[in-house]
């Protein structure tokens, strides 16, 4: 494990452009929500703060840092406290396994005199390569539950305890048919790296020896179950409509963060749409190409690893727009519906998959 | 570096390990069990199993524990006092622990030091272990899809009979 | 490269407080929480072994653990909850006679 210094910097850079879009997520998502709700809606929607109300994310900010941070009396403080903290912690480091780009090779390049990437070394757009990489994700996801738990229980209030029960209970179910579905695409895919998932759908269907298809694993029969599966799935992870029991505005006061406020709240807001960017970046690299460009051969260098990081970029923010889309256009299901759901119809959906992405691959199909 | 990671991790499982067996709350007590669980996992790491790290996470840290926190809040067990320990009790239960701990930890220094490994990687990747459990290890396996499947009936069965008492006595 | 003997103290040392644990609180949860943690020191002595000697049975092991440990925690729940709801009380040793 010999580190030396080009190492350390280009993991650094790597980290620092990792976390740079990461926190930009939930500025940027705030005001897509409230203008594709408002449009979705047929209303103006936030248009005072600046063109088209572009700095209301500012706005949001300045009113968070400057609110009055009321801890409730009962509350056992350090819990409290720290329930923010526990949200946060999946939500940011699970990225650090998405390939964001294509693998190339460093040009040998002359800096303030000195020589450096002498030996060409490959710049492998992933913070962490590890050879066991979506079970970290999965992992780290797992340990959401605990943020939204922590946080209704320690808040000592009655429906802060309802909303964190019923979610995290359907946090937990959902995880079961999440990690199930993936189960499948790695079947297909022979390898648990998410670079190795996503170099396996750079290829090409051939259909009827004229149709040339991108190989992605949403345009393969036997994983479309799988992808209804896992995106479901993901709404119910990050608690979006229509599984937002945790908030259920309306329904529970606030759910599991009513008690808080300012900052705190402010760290669950963020926590939530950093989640939703992982997910949706988890959906597009398994299911939808992660960084390939359909029909072109990205080359080895620079430009094609720029192309193929922007057009990763594209596709996870259209579907993050699909997750905002969804959002204001489907009512929020009942809760024994939702339980039932997850346990009776997606969890033998899932480990129907597996077996015919098994039976696909024993006839040699995939 | 290795050595830092190794005692950073290390301190953080021995103290909240210790806050689990000495703080009166459970809730506490569950929290630190999953921060120690996750100090072992990166100690899983160092030991160049990042696939058993995942799973260790996985399932204790987010399954297990879970379980456990879920059990505590709904039956409402921090507001229940725990009687305290006699003092004889605790007396020897602390000296016995410390008296077995110490002659373990003695004899392992004494007798389990090895001086160097053995060449070529270790093979802890979601392959080998998979290998080996459909190929040595499937009777096991069965087996233990069985018992999973025992504790699934046997806790359905347990939670549903104090369910039906307690309609009946209604 | 860490040396083994290390792990294996550590090990023992979560083992030991473990067994503190258990012989020393007299709530239901916090038992089962120490019994769990010396289950885990066993792990990582498996584990360290395992490293030490290059062979994937030690990590079998550990993977069948795990299983047999998350079967074991939701019976041993569920036998805690219904004792739980018959004496109201989480105090083990109180539950001192064999049929009530």
């Amino acid at each position: 494990m010999a580190f030396d210094a080009t190492d350390i910097a280009l993991s650094a850079l790597k980290i620092g452009i990792v976390l740079f879009m990461m926190l930009n997520i939930t500025p940027i998502m705030v005001w897509v929500e409230r203008r594709g709700s408002a449009l979705i809606q047929d209303r103006p929607g936030p248009n005072r703060v600046g063109p088209f109300g572009l700095f209301q994310s500012f706005a949001d900010a300045l009113k968070f840092i400057l609110k009055e941070d009321i801890v409730p009396a009962q509350a056992h403080k350090w819990l409290y406290t720290m329930a923010p903290a526990f949200g946060l912690l999946p939500a940011l480091t699970t990225i650090a396994v998405v390939p964001w780009g294509r693998a190339f090779r460093l040009p040998e390049k002359v800096w303030f005199g000195r020589h450096v990437f002498e030996n060409r070394p490959i710049f492998e757009p992933v913070v962490v390569d590890v050879s066991a990489g979506i079970l970290i994700v999965f992992a780290l996801a797992s340990l959401s539950v605990y943020g939204i738990t922590i946080a209704g229980w320690s808040s000592n209030n009655k429906y802060s305890l309802f909303g964190a029960i019923r979610a995290s209970a359907q946090m937990i179910s959902y995880e079961l048919s999440l990690t199930l579905a993936a189960v499948s695409v790695l079947l297909a895919s022979g390898s648990l790296r998410l670079t190795d998932v996503v170099w396996r759908q750079t290829g090409y269907f051939v259909l009827f020896d004229t149709l040339k298809l991108p190989a992605w694993n949403v345009l393969s029969p036997a994983m479309w179950i799988a992808f209804v599966i896992f995106t479901v799935s993901a709404f119910a992870e990050t608690n979006r409509l229509p599984f937002d029991f945790a908030e259920a505005e309306a329904e529970l006061v606030a759910g599991y963060h009513t008690e808080y406020s300012s900052m705190k709240f402010a760290l669950f807001f963020m926590a939530e749409y950093m989640a939703m960017g992982t997910m949706s970046a988890l959906i597009v690299t398994l299911f939808l190409g992660g960084w390939d460009i359909p029909w072109w051969n990205e080359p080895a260098t620079w430009q094609g690893f720029l192309a193929t990081a922007l057009f990763f970029l594209l596709k996870v923010t259209g579907m993050l727009f699909v997750f905002v889309w969804v959002r204001w256009t489907i009512p929020r299901l009942k809760y024994d519906i939702l339980m039932r759901i997850g346990w009776k119809v997606f969890l033998p959906l899932a480990i129907v998959n597996i077996v015919v992405v098994a039976g696909f691959i024993a006839a040699r199909w995939i | 570096m290795e050595f830092a990671i190794f005692f950073f991790f290390a301190a953080v499982a021995i103290i909240f390990a210790l806050v689990v067996v000495l703080h009166r709350n459970p809730v506490v007590g569950a929290l630190s069990l999953v921060a120690s669980f996750f100090a072992l996992a990166v100690m899983y790491v160092l030991l160049e199993a990042p696939f058993l790290a995942a799973l260790q996470v996985i399932v204790y840290a987010g399954a297990i524990m879970v379980l456990f926190l879920f059990v505590i809040m709904l039956l409402n067990l921090q507001h229940m006092a725990e009687p305290v320990t006699r003092p004889i009790q605790q007396f020897l239960g602390y000296t016995t622990g410390a008296a077995f701990g110490v002659g373990l930890i003695y004899y392992l220094a004494k007798y389990a030091v090895f001086d160097k490994l053995p060449e070529g990687a270790f093979p802890s990747d979601a392959h080998s272990v998979g290998v080996a459990l459909f190929q040595e290890y499937v009777f096991p396996f069965e087996m233990v899809s069985i018992l999973l499947l025992a504790a699934i009936v046997g806790a359905l069965l347990l939670s549903g009979r104090t369910y039906a008492k307690r309609e009946a006595a209604r | 490269m860490i040396p083994t003997h290390y792990f294996l103290i550590l090990s023992a040392i979560l083992f030991t407080i473990g067994v503190v644990g258990v012989l020393t609180r007299r709530n239901g949860i916090t038992i089962f929480m120490s019994i769990e943690l010396m289950v885990n020191a066993v792990n990582l002595t498996f584990l360290a072994y395992a490293r030490q000697f290059h062979q994937t049975h030690g990590l079998i092991f550990v993977f069948f653990i795990m299983a047999i440990a998350a079967a074991e925690a939701a019976v041993g729940l569920a036998i805690f909850i219904t004792l739980f709801h018959h004496r109201d009380s989480i105090d083990v040793d109180e539950a001192n006679l064999m049929h009530w």
